[in-house]
Parts: structure tokens; C-alpha cells; sequence
């Protein structure tokens, strides 16, 4: 048996390098594909983990209360729990502690019921967290400390002045302390401030511990060095330590005992500080961070596997056809063996020591080719872009695969020589034509489940890879495709009943040779396969990079947008422009009621105004609406203001005293409003100026609210009057006035006049309800602005039952304001697949500063068309978060757990047009092979080369156009069909907006060209090889 | 004047002298048995007569035409018209029923299909496989097949018939069968047929015989 192996296998050479060829790209895909769902996904978390934000690379341990004595050793706890739990990566940690309120003898009267306190508070890295203004920074030992120096301003102190902190506010006495100011700083933004006892703000009017005095103001930090704070300090009120473990170089299996370790790093900490402070908790958004890496690696590897198993399907029929080809080549040499007595085991056998040599061969082949494969991929953009190259490596569940994959596959091959192949002239049986149609019944059924369950699946969070993800496409294809070439015999006979009435041969051979030849099914389904997926490979890869950037474009809204830390300032918007070069709009956005509906935990109705007028060049997204119609129509009116203008505000009230205390509403070059509040002024007649709100030129005064406080002394009723005087400019008529909401009737007999540079305010007013915000009397520049016109989600109209010409009651904060819908769109840029509306910034500010709310509410800039470098540009104004679009866009295309998808889609389509290149020129040169004889009697006959080659080549082509079409077709339905089903969003859910069909025609032109040109130069250079052949040897041979 | 014309003809495979100088006539309407053993020449010899193989010297002429002499073209229009060839496994086209295998050489001379399908019917009607039109050859025996071979063969009407052990895969009865078939077209026909065989049935039914042994004629 040995000896007939050698024998067979040196004289078919060429059918086992083909076999082995097929056995080892087949090997070579799973190896690869292995590579890539294992050691690439593992090492995409590992480079996602180190890119991460530093503010998700942190475990903080809070802890509240703690008595003096204690503060060192509760530090040192903390420390020593949050390093533990972050091992074994290295970790910094920084320590941040408060101490307790103390009487601050320089600012407290107690006398007149004023207390004054302060606070102490230690950080590790002061230098780190805020700018030094003035002097130098404290040392320890030294009774030295530093203040804000809006805080030292606020107490009249400066560097070298004396600070006395008296005893603990509500606890035990203690002698005072006098530290020595050795310097001012200024808080840098986003250090940790927020979580100061007040914010960082340096003085708070009412602090919680208020009720130790009828006045109480708070000052600080007072800040020392933290070893002076621990080390005989006071009672602590709040102690933090931060733990930042560097991720810088992670591996996977040390992030997930890091996940674990710090989940469980909060019952550690109770049970090590026990009851020596009052509040315990460990936070960390690292568990949730890896928790989402390990997610969206889940979703990309069910997507590689869906996409690697269709390029393992590709070689299994490859193999089959190559099986059956081998079998017809081989069907007399087994007619001869059976002949001379082997029986069908040992002919069995024969086939399996040749499939098991091969499939080893192929392995110990396909091993370093996978290695060497995923090694260039991953050298090769997107994976090198993403930070995932890899040196070759060879890895168990790679070799795993291969060997697996490349085993089955040599069963396939035994399976296929142990059956008989069916002569050219053989017509089915009843019995395999019943078969056939139950196996397409079958195949049709199981994509028919596959779509549908992919289809059911839900819209929200889902990233597992699941079965139904990963077969599903496959599934379809080969259902599809199978079906398609059910379709191509009854279109050939039709062609063949065309032909037969010709005069001629060339043609009615060519198509009774295509209609009649039993049609190579394995063959047929491997080039329609092939030309299928490779077909959804490119139109999937382009339909999911567009749904990627049309996520991108709806999550950010526009090109750049800053989220901002603190309301905006006039020109601000100028400013931001000068930098970005690109249009700028003020956007406000936040959560609204809309009357009783509240949304859901954490999905609440929202509400995003811009500037209308400028959202063509600001508005990102597919929303499907426009933004016409929704900003007022005429300007608002109002004075400008020179630099340094000044208003006066001068009134009386009838039986006063009340005091009044003005707003105003400014408005600067590009349409944003800021706030300006004066100080408390008493309506004693005489007037009373309100400075620093011009402190530039050209901003217009467009509304004041005088929000009126105190009490007449009979009776409820006041009539005000007041007038506010410019020093500069006319009040142009006409001003309206109105009432801030609620409005409980508090205010009547109200008038307005404007004359020159003054306003002229009268109403009657009554005192009795008790919210103040009923008695404020508003002056604006533009008319009663009535509802807001939104153009609401189509999600918010279901939530609410709304639709065009809907009244809707919205709470803006605490402000109720009017709207109405005018229309209805997709989605509201921003804010995708939430309840939205969009309203225009303007609209949005004249109705709250009709109903007295003149705050800004300008939370983010959004920028169209910035230049390049503009987000670094932005970033060092400090003004808040930046985000790009381009960011975004690269975040969720490129990133490293994103990338190895377009990579293996690369790899599919390679793989496909040679797996079809292939199957193709195998499957011609052994028809035309078998045929040789045949072709020399057609010879013998008369016909000339020219006419069996062309007839040859019609045959051909007429059975590999309509594959390719049918290919062609189905690989595009699949996409249409699956792709939007299949491709989810980062977070696993589906993506907003939902995935459109992209098609890359120039690269689907290429490649379908790229296809019918190969092909058919391989017919071609087969074809006319063989009717060069056909000569009187093979009438000898045969003869 | 003769219907064919071999003279001095030598066709080498290497060191193997396959045919060497051949010189023989055959004149029309005669049935001639080319006779030898098993590498003797035979079908070497009919495929140089049928200009399917080119000599290596010599000449052989057919109705007048110097078939050496001819082009690729040239020589398959010599096959279209005037020669027609009979194959030991019969040689029909599997996808093709029997009656299209036999208007094979028509669609050729592109006659045109109502003449084609009288003619198709005549000659299944000649070879007595009317009823057996419409089958294929794996649906037919082999006595069938060498049949529809036959019609196929006669019905661009040639000059000259060349059978290469036509009746090689046949059983005793069917293979008799098949040589009175050819003896009786050859009779009724007109046409001229150089036969290849080893059968003594057909040496005797044959007008003449030609021995070749080694690639020498021997008669």
C-alpha cells in the first residue's frame, strides 16, 4: 500500500500540491483567524487599557470622620489597601484630607450672631493642583499655610499676614493656631477641587454649618503640607487617597485580577480601618473600564469568528471540489484496484493514510504561514495604526485550530473519495434530486432562523458572541448562493432552447454543453461563495465604517465641541473662533421634564438649543430634519454698551424698605447672552450704580430683572417704582416688562416707559406669598416670545404623544417654559437614540429670561469646519472638555479594539478571490481535461481549434457569468440584509442612527472586474492550452 | 482515378519508425480492411489519411486534394467534407442525444435546420435507431452508439470513411451487425471506407486488404 501511495503520489503530483494547497490556505485562515479572536483581541484590550483616560486609571478610597489621633494610621491604611488592590501593577497614590470647620476668630462677630470658620487641608501634590499667585509654597513643621487668593482677598489678607483658627467648630476646645500665609494660589480646573468641602470656591455664604449661628460664612482651604495636617492636625472631616496604577505596558489576565481586586477593595478597607472613621468607600471606574474592554472585545471577536468562519467555509467546499475532482481523475484507477480484488476498507484506508499525511503536511505548512500572516497584518494598517503589531509567535490555540481545522477537513477529503463521482452523462435519480431539494429546503430554513434571530435580537446593550452572530452570515450566504445556482440550470435550458435553433455549432454546443453537463454544484457554490463574500466583505467593511462615522457624527453633533466647566464669558465665542477658524455656535443642553414625564434612570427627556441660524455649517449627523423656522423672527433690541459702562438703578417703594437687586442680560457680537449681577440695592430714591457688567465694548443690554426683597412696613401691598439710566446710549422703544414665573399675582398695575437712556419701571406689588421669585419684575429687549418652537426625536414625540403643533410644558431647571412642536425628526444631533428636542438658543433664552431666569445657559461650544490643530488650540484655553468628531470617528473605527474587524474583512476578501481564482481554474482544467478526447474527435469531426476553443470559452462563460452575477447579487443582498443586523455600536447595542448600506462602488467595481477578468483569463489560458492539446495522441490513446 | 493516394509515407514517434513508406491507392466506392496487429501503424496510418497527423514525408492525396499540403483550416474543411471518421469508442458527444450527435457534421456545413432534421431522420432511420433519437449515449448499448457514430459519420455525406476498430468494443452479433451496416452503405452509398480491424468477418466482407506489420505494408 506504501508503494502505491508513492507511485500515485508521483505521478499526481499536481492533484496533491492543489489538494495540499487547498488544505493549507484553509489551515492558514483558521490559524490566522485564531491569532486574531485570541492573542490580537487579548493584546487590542492590553493597548485600550494603557490608552485609557487617566481619570479611569484611578481607585480612590474615601473616607469621613476621623479623630485626630487617628488620621496617620487611617492614611496609611488606605494606602496601603489601595496598593494592594491594584498590585501587581506599580501605583502612585496622593492623598487629599480636610479637617474640620474652625472658628475663625477674624471674620466672626459673634455678637451680631456672624460666625466666621475655616478649614485645613493637606494635599500631596499641591503644586500639582494649583498655580502659585504670590509668595512660595508652605513647608512643614514651619506653621505655615497657604489661601486661595480670592479667599485671602475676601479676609484681607495677604502673604505674611498671621491666620488664627480657633477651636473645632461643635467638637472639643482646642487652643488656637496661628499659621503664617506664605503664599497665594489659584485653583487649577479639573484637580480635584470638587471635591474640596466648598468646591474649591474658597468662601461659601451658607454652609452646612449654618445652624451654629444666624450667619455663618465659611472660608478655605487653609492649606498646609500633609504631613502637618496628620501629624497633630485636627479631627479630619474627610480623607482621600487616589491610587493611579500604571497600565502603561498591562497584561490581560493582571487587568482582570486589577478589575477584581479593586471590587472587592472596599470590604478590605472596612475591615482594616474598622471603626476609626465613620464612612468608608472605595470607588474605581477601572472595573467598569475593563469591563467595557472585555465587552467590545466580545463583540469584535464574534464578529471576526462570523467572518473567519466564512473563509472556512470557502475552503471546505475548495477542498470538496478538489476531493471530487481528484475522484473523477482517480475513478478508473479505483475500477482497476477493485477490480484486482481491494475492497472498499482498504481502498478506505488508502484514502485516510493519504488525507492524514496531507492534513499534517498542510498543519506544519499552515502553522508558520498563520504566524507569518497574522504577523503582517498586524504590521499593516489599521492593526500597526491601532498600536497592535506583533512579532510572528506561535501560540496553543493557534496550533490548536490548524491542526483541528486542517483534520477535518482531510475527513471531508476521505468522505468525498470513498463516494463514487457521477459520469458527465449521468442524469440525477429521483432519489438524489429528493435529497438536493431537502437539503436546499434545509439550508434555506436555517438562514431563514439565522436572519431572524439576529434580526430579534435586542436593541439594547447585547456584546456576547453568541451562535446566531456568528454563523448567521455564513448561513445566509451559502443558503443564498446555493439557491441562486438552483436557479442557473432552468436559465441555461432556456439558453440551450435559444441555441439549438442555430445553423451552426460553435453556440448550440456551448449551451447544450452548459445546460446538460451534470454542473459541478461544489464548483459553482465555491465561485458564487467566494464572489459572494467577497462581495459582503467589501460592502460590510465600507457599510460599517460609515455606520461608525455616522455614530461619531450624531454622539458629537458637530466637528469639535467643548464642554464647558464653568457658564461662558462675553467674547467668549469670538475668542473660540479666532482660534478655531470654523463657525462657532453657544449650545445649551440639559435634562428637561416634559410635563409629567421624566424619562427613565439616567434617560431623561433632554433638551439641546444652538444657534439656528449657523447649523448648517455647526450640525453633524444623519438626524434626518433641518433646523429651519424654530429661531425668532425678529432681533431682539437693546442698547449697546460702551467699555466700562455703568447702569444706575434708582427707585423708591411705598412703605418700604425693599431692596432690589438687578440682573442683566447681555448679549455680545455672536448672539450669546451672559448674566451680570449688581449688588443689593435699596429703593431709597436715590441711585444706586451697577458696575463691571461692560467689560468690553459692543455687548447689548437686551433684558434686567429686578427681583424685588424685603417688606413693607404696613400692610403687603408696595407700589415701586424704578428707573434704570445708562451712561451711555438710548433704550430703544419698545421695551416690554413682565413678571418672573411663578407667578402667583403678585404684581399688577404694572407700566414701562423708555425714555432716552432710562427705563422706567411702576407696579403695585404685594408681599405676602412667600416665594420671592413671584415679586420680580422683567424688562426685555425683544416682545413676549410665546411657546418654543422644537423640533423633537422621534422617540420624544412617541414618549409624549406629541406631533406638529403640540403644546408641550417643559421645566427648564426650575423655570417652566412653553414650546411647541414643529416638527418631528429622527434624532436630535448629540443625543442619539435619546427623548430630544432641538430648539434654538435664542428662542430658548428669551423665553426663560421672560419668566426670569436670565442665567447663561450656555453648557457647550460646538464648532463647524475648525482648522487643523484647533482641538490642541481649544484644550489650552481651558475652557472644558474637548471632543472631535475626528477623535470620535477614529475612537470607534481604529481603535485597538476595533481594528482587527476591517482586518479580517481584508483577509475574507483576499482569500475569497483567490479561493475563486482558484476554484475556478481547477475546476476548468479538469472539464477541459476529462474532456481531451472528446475534444479531439470534435477535431476529427471537422471543428476547427478556433471553434472549440470559443465554444469552450462560451460554455464557460456561460456558466461562470451568471455564478459571478448571482455571487455578485447575493453578497450584496447579505448586506442589505445582515450587515445592518450585525454591525452594533461600541457598547454593543444597536447603533445610532441605524446602519445604512454603503456601497464602495469603486471598490466593488475593482472587484468584481478584478474577478470576471481573472476568471476568465483562466478559462481563457486553460481553454486554448487544451484545444492546442487536441490531437490525433489522444485518438491513439484512446484508441 | 483513385479516391485516395498514399505515397511514400513516413511518420517517426522518436526512435519508433510508426509508419514507413507507405504507398498504396484506393479507388471509389471500395470497402478497404487495414489490417495488423495491436502498434502495427493502423491508426497512425488513418489519422495521416484523415489529417489528424501530419507525415514525416510522403504525400497523401484524397478527391484530389494533397491533404499534406494542407492548413490547419484547410485540413479541418478536408474533415467537414470529404473525410468523416468512425471511432473505436464510438466518440459521440455524452451531453448530446443521438440524433443531435448525428447532426454534428451538419451544423458544421451549417445546414439549415429543416433540411438538418430531415436529414438526421434518414439516417437514423438508416441505422435503425429512429425511436432511439432522443436518448443519450450512456442511454444507448454499444452497438447503438457505434450506430449513431455511423450516422454521424454519413451525414455531411464524405468521400471517404476512415473506422478505427469500429467494431473493437463490440460483442460478436453487434459487431456484425455494424460491419454489414458499413459494407451496405459503402454498396448503396458510394462511399469509399478504410477500415482498421482484426476481425476476419470484416477482412471477408472488405473489397480489399491491406496488412501492415511494423509499419511496413505487407501486401
Amino acid at each position: 500500500m506504501t508503494g502505491l501511495l508513492a507511485r500515485r503520489a508521483r505521478a499526481q503530483w499536481a492533484l496533491l500540491v492543489c489538494l495540499l494547497t487547498v488544505l493549507t490556505l484553509g489551515g492558514t485562515l483558521l490559524g490566522t483567524s485564531a491569532l486574531l479572536v485570541t492573542r490580537t483581541s487579548e493584546r487590542a484590550v492590553e493597548v485600550a487599557a494603557s490608552r485609557a483616560d487617566r481619570a479611569d486609571v484611578q481607585a480612590t478610597a474615601y473616607t469621613a470622620t476621623i479623630a485626630a489621633a487617628d488620621t496617620r494610621s487611617v492614611a496609611a491604611d488606605a494606602e496601603a489597601v489601595l496598593t494592594g488592590a491594584t498590585a501587581p501593577f506599580r501605583a502612585t497614590t496622593t492623598t487629599r484630607a480636610s479637617g474640620v470647620m474652625q472658628r475663625l476668630p477674624a471674620a466672626s462677630d459673634e455678637s451680631r450672631g456672624r460666625l466666621g470658620e475655616a478649614y485645613l487641608s493637606g494635599v500631596d501634590n499641591l503644586e500639582d493642583t494649583a498655580t502659585l499667585v504670590g509668595g512660595r509654597w508652605p513647608r512643614s513643621g514651619a506653621g505655615e499655610a497657604v489661601l486661595f487668593d480670592r479667599t485671602a482677598r475676601l479676609l484681607g489678607l495677604e502673604v505674611g499676614s498671621v491666620l488664627r483658627l480657633g477651636p473645632q467648630i461643635g467638637r472639643q476646645t482646642a487652643r488656637p493656631v496661628d499659621l503664617t500665609i506664605v503664599g497665594l494660589v489659584r485653583p487649577r480646573p479639573d484637580a480635584g477641587w470638587d471635591r474640596d468641602p466648598l468646591g474649591g470656591e474658597g468662601f461659601d455664604p451658607t454652609p452646612a454649618d449654618v445652624r451654629y449661628a444666624p450667619e455663618v460664612n465659611a472660608y478655605g482651604p487653609v492649606l498646609v503640607t500633609l504631613d502637618d495636617l496628620l501629624s497633630g492636625g485636627p479631627s479630619l472631616d474627610r480623607l482621600e487617597v487616589t491610587a493611579r496604577p500604571d497600565l502603561s505596558a498591562p497584561a490581560g489576565r493582571d487587568l482582570d485580577g486589577l478589575s477584581r481586586s479593586l471590587l472587592g477593595a472596599d470590604r478590605r478597607l472596612s475591615g482594616t480601618v474598622g471603626d476609626r472613621v465613620q464612612y468608608v468607600r472605595v470607588t474605581s471606574p477601572i472595573p467598569d473600564l475593563i469591563l467595557d474592554l472585555r465587552r467590545q472585545q466580545q463583540l469584535v471577536a464574534g464578529s471576526v469568528l462570523a467572518f473567519a468562519l466564512i473563509g472556512v467555509l470557502l475552503t471546505a467546499i475548495a477542498l470538496a471540489l478538489a476531493g471530487r475532482l481528484a475522484t473523477g481523475v482517480r475513478a478508473e484507477e479505483g475500477e482497476l484496484l477493485t477490480a484486482l480484488g481491494t475492497s472498499p476498507g482498504q481502498l478506505a484506508t488508502l484514502a485516510t493514510v493519504e488525507a492524514a499525511v496531507l492534513a499534517l503536511l498542510a498543519a506544519a505548512i499552515s502553522i508558520p504561514a498563520s504566524s507569518l500572516l497574522h504577523a503582517g497584518l498586524t504590521q499593516a494598517p489599521p492593526l500597526s495604526d491601532a498600536g497592535l503589531p506583533t512579532s510572528p509567535l506561535v501560540t496553543f490555540a493557534q496550533v490548536a485550530a490548524v491542526v483541528v481545522g486542517a483534520l477535518t477537513l482531510a475527513v471531508l477529503h476521505v468522505v468525498l473519495a470513498v463516494r463514487r463521482a457521477p459520469d458527465s452523462g449521468d442524469r440525477r435519480t429521483r432519489r438524489e434530486l429528493l435529497a438536493r431539494s431537502g437539503a436546499d429546503v434545509l439550508l434555506g430554513v436555517l438562514a431563514a432562523v439565522g436572519w431572524w434571530q439576529l434580526r430579534a435580537q435586542s436593541a439594547a446593550a447585547d456584546t456576547r458572541a453568541d451562535v446566531v452572530r456568528v454563523l448567521a452570515p455564513a448561513l445566509v450566504l451559502v443558503a443564498c448562493v446555493a439557491l441562486a445556482l438552483r436557479l442557473l440550470p432552468p436559465a441555461l435550458r432556456g439558453a440551450e432552447r435559444l441555441a439549438e435553433r442555430a445553423r451552426g455549432l460553435v453556440v448550440p454546443l456551448a449551451a447544450f454543453q452548459a445546460a446538460r453537463r451534470p454542473q459541478a454544484f461544489a464548483a459553482g457554490l465555491l465561485i458564487g461563495l467566494a464572489c459572494a463574500a467577497a462581495t459582503f466583505g467589501t460592502a460590510f467593511g465600507a457599510t460599517w465604517t460609515a455606520s461608525q462615522h455616522d455614530q461619531a457624527d450624531l454622539s458629537v453633533g458637530t466637528d469639535l465641541a467643548v464642554a464647558l466647566t464653568e457658564p461662558p464669558t462675553p467674547a467668549e465665542a469670538a475668542r473660540l473662533r479666532a482660534v478655531t477658524g470654523g463657525t462657532v455656535s453657544p449650545v445649551a443642553a440639559r435634562n428637561v421634564t416634559v410635563g409629567q414625564f421624566l424619562g427613565g434612570p439616567g434617560d431623561a427627556p433632554r433638551l439641546v438649543a444652538l444657534d439656528t441660524r449657523r447649523a448648517d455649517a455647526v450640525v453633524r449627523g444623519r438626524t434626518g430634519g433641518h433646523w429651519d423656522g424654530l429661531r425668532p423672527a425678529s432681533p431682539s433690541t437693546g442698547p449697546e454698551l460702551p467699555e466700562g459702562a455703568t447702569l444706575t438703578v434708582t427707585g423708591t417703594a411705598t412703605d418700604g424698605p425693599i431692596t432690589v437687586t438687578p440682573r442683566l442680560a447681555l448679549e455680545d457680537s455672536t448672539g450669546t447672552r451672559t448674566s451680570c449681577d449688581g449688588p443689593p440695592v435699596p429703593l431709597d430714591g436715590r441711585g444706586h450704580a451697577v458696575p463691571g457688567c461692560a467689560p468690553l465694548a459692543g455687548l447689548r443690554l437686551v433684558a434686567v430683572s429686578l427681583p424685588l426683597t424685603g417688606y413693607p412696613q404696613r400692610g403687603p401691598l408696595s407700589t415701586i417704582e424704578a428707573t434704570v439710566r445708562l451712561s451711555g446710549g438710548d433704550f430703544p422703544a419698545p421695551w416690554r416688562m413682565g413678571v418672573a414665573a411663578p407667578n402667583f399675582g403678585q404684581v399688577s398695575g404694572t407700566s414701562l416707559t423708555t425714555a432716552g437712556p432710562e427705563l422706567r419701571l411702576r407696579a403695585i406689588v404685594n408681599f405676602t406669598d412667600p416665594h420671592e421669585l413671584s415679586r420680580t419684575l422683567v424688562t426685555t429687549g425683544f416682545p413676549e416670545p410665546g411657546p418654543v418652537p422644537l423640533a423633537v426625536s422621534d422617540r420624544f414625540a412617541r414618549a409624549v404623544d406629541a406631533r406638529p403643533g403640540t403644546e408641550l410644558n417643559l421645566s427648564y431647571g426650575t423655570t417652566p417654559v412653553t414650546a411647541v412642536v414643529t416638527r418631528v425628526v429622527s434624532r436630535v444631533p448629540s443625543e442619539p437614540g435619546a427623548a430630544a428636542a432641538l430648539a434654538d438658543v435664542d428662542a430658548l433664552s428669551r423665553a426663560l429670561i421672560a419668566r426670569g431666569d436670565l442665567d447663561s445657559h450656555v453648557t457647550a461650544w460646538w464648532v463647524g469646519d475648525p482648522r487643523a490643530g484647533a482641538p490642541d488650540a481649544v484644550a489650552r484655553l481651558h475652557l472644558g472638555e474637548v471632543t472631535t468628531r475626528a477623535a470620535e470617528t477614529e475612537r470607534l473605527s481604529s481603535g485597538p479594539l476595533r481594528a482587527s474587524l476591517p482586518a479580517v474583512l481584508r483577509v475574507l476578501v483576499v482569500a475569497s478571490v483567490l479561493l475563486l481564482l482558484g476554484g475556478v481554474v481547477l475546476h476548468v482544467a479538469y472539464d477541459v481535461g476529462l474532456r481531451a478526447l472528446e475534444v479531439a474527435r470534435l477535431r476529427g469531426l471537422g471543428v476547427s481549434r478556433r471553434d472549440i476553443r470559443s465554444a469552450l470559452l462560451l460554455e464557460h462563460a456561460g456558466v461562470l457569468l451568471p455564478v459571478l452575477l448571482a455571487g455578485a447579487l447575493v453578497g450584496a443582498a447579505t448586506t442589505l440584509a445582515v450587515a445592518p443586523l450585525m454591525i452594533r455600536s461600541d457598547t454593543g447595542a444597536a447603533p445610532v442612527p441605524p446602519v445604512a448600506g454603503h456601497w464602495p462602488w469603486l471598490g466593488l467595481g475593482g472587484l468584481l472586474t478584478l474577478l470576471v477578468v481573472g476568471s476568465g483569463l483562466a478559462v481563457a489560458a486553460v481553454v486554448t492550452v487544451q484545444a492546442r492539446r487536441a490531437d490525433a495522441a489522444h485518438l491513439r490513446v484512446a484508441s | 482515378m483513385s479516391l485516395l493516394t498514399v505515397a511514400g509515407v513516413h511518420r517517426h514517434f522518436g526512435s519508433v519508425h510508426a509508419l514507413n513508406d507507405i504507398t498504396f491507392d484506393v479507388e471509389p466506392g471500395t470497402l478497404v480492411a487495414l489490417v495488423g496487429r495491436s502498434g502495427s501503424g493502423k491508426t497512425t496510418l488513418l489519422n495521416v489519411v484523415g489529417g489528424l497527423d501530419r507525415p514525416d514525408h510522403g504525400t497523401v492525396i484524397v478527391d484530389g486534394i494533397d491533404v499534406t499540403a494542407l492548413n490547419e483550416d484547410g485540413l479541418s474543411r478536408l474533415r467537414r467534407e470529404k473525410v468523416s471518421y468512425i471511432f473505436q469508442t464510438f466518440g459521440l458527444i455524452p451531453v448530446l442525444s443521438a440524433a443531435e450527435n448525428i447532426g454534428v457534421p451538419l451544423r458544421l456545413a451549417r445546414t439549415a435546420p429543416p433540411d438538418r432534421e430531415r436529414r438526421v431522420n434518414l439516417l437514423l432511420d438508416l441505422v435503425g435507431l429512429t425511436d432511439h433519437a432522443h436518448q443519450r449515449p450512456t442511454e444507448l448499448s454499444g452497438g447503438q452508439q457505434q450506430r449513431v457514430a455511423i450516422a454521424r459519420a454519413l451525414a455531411a455525406s464524405p468521400r471517404l470513411l476512415i473506422a478505427d476498430e469500429p467494431t473493437g468494443q463490440l460483442d460478436a452479433d453487434t459487431g456484425l451487425a455494424v460491419m454489414a451496416l458499413i459494407k451496405g452503405i459503402v454498396d448503396t452509398e458510394g462511399v469509399t471506407a478504410l477500415v482498421a480491424t482484426h476481425d476476419p468477418i470484416m477482412m471477408a466482407l472488405a473489397d480489399r486488404t491491406i496488412h501492415i506489420t511494423d509499419g511496413h505494408l505487407t501486401t
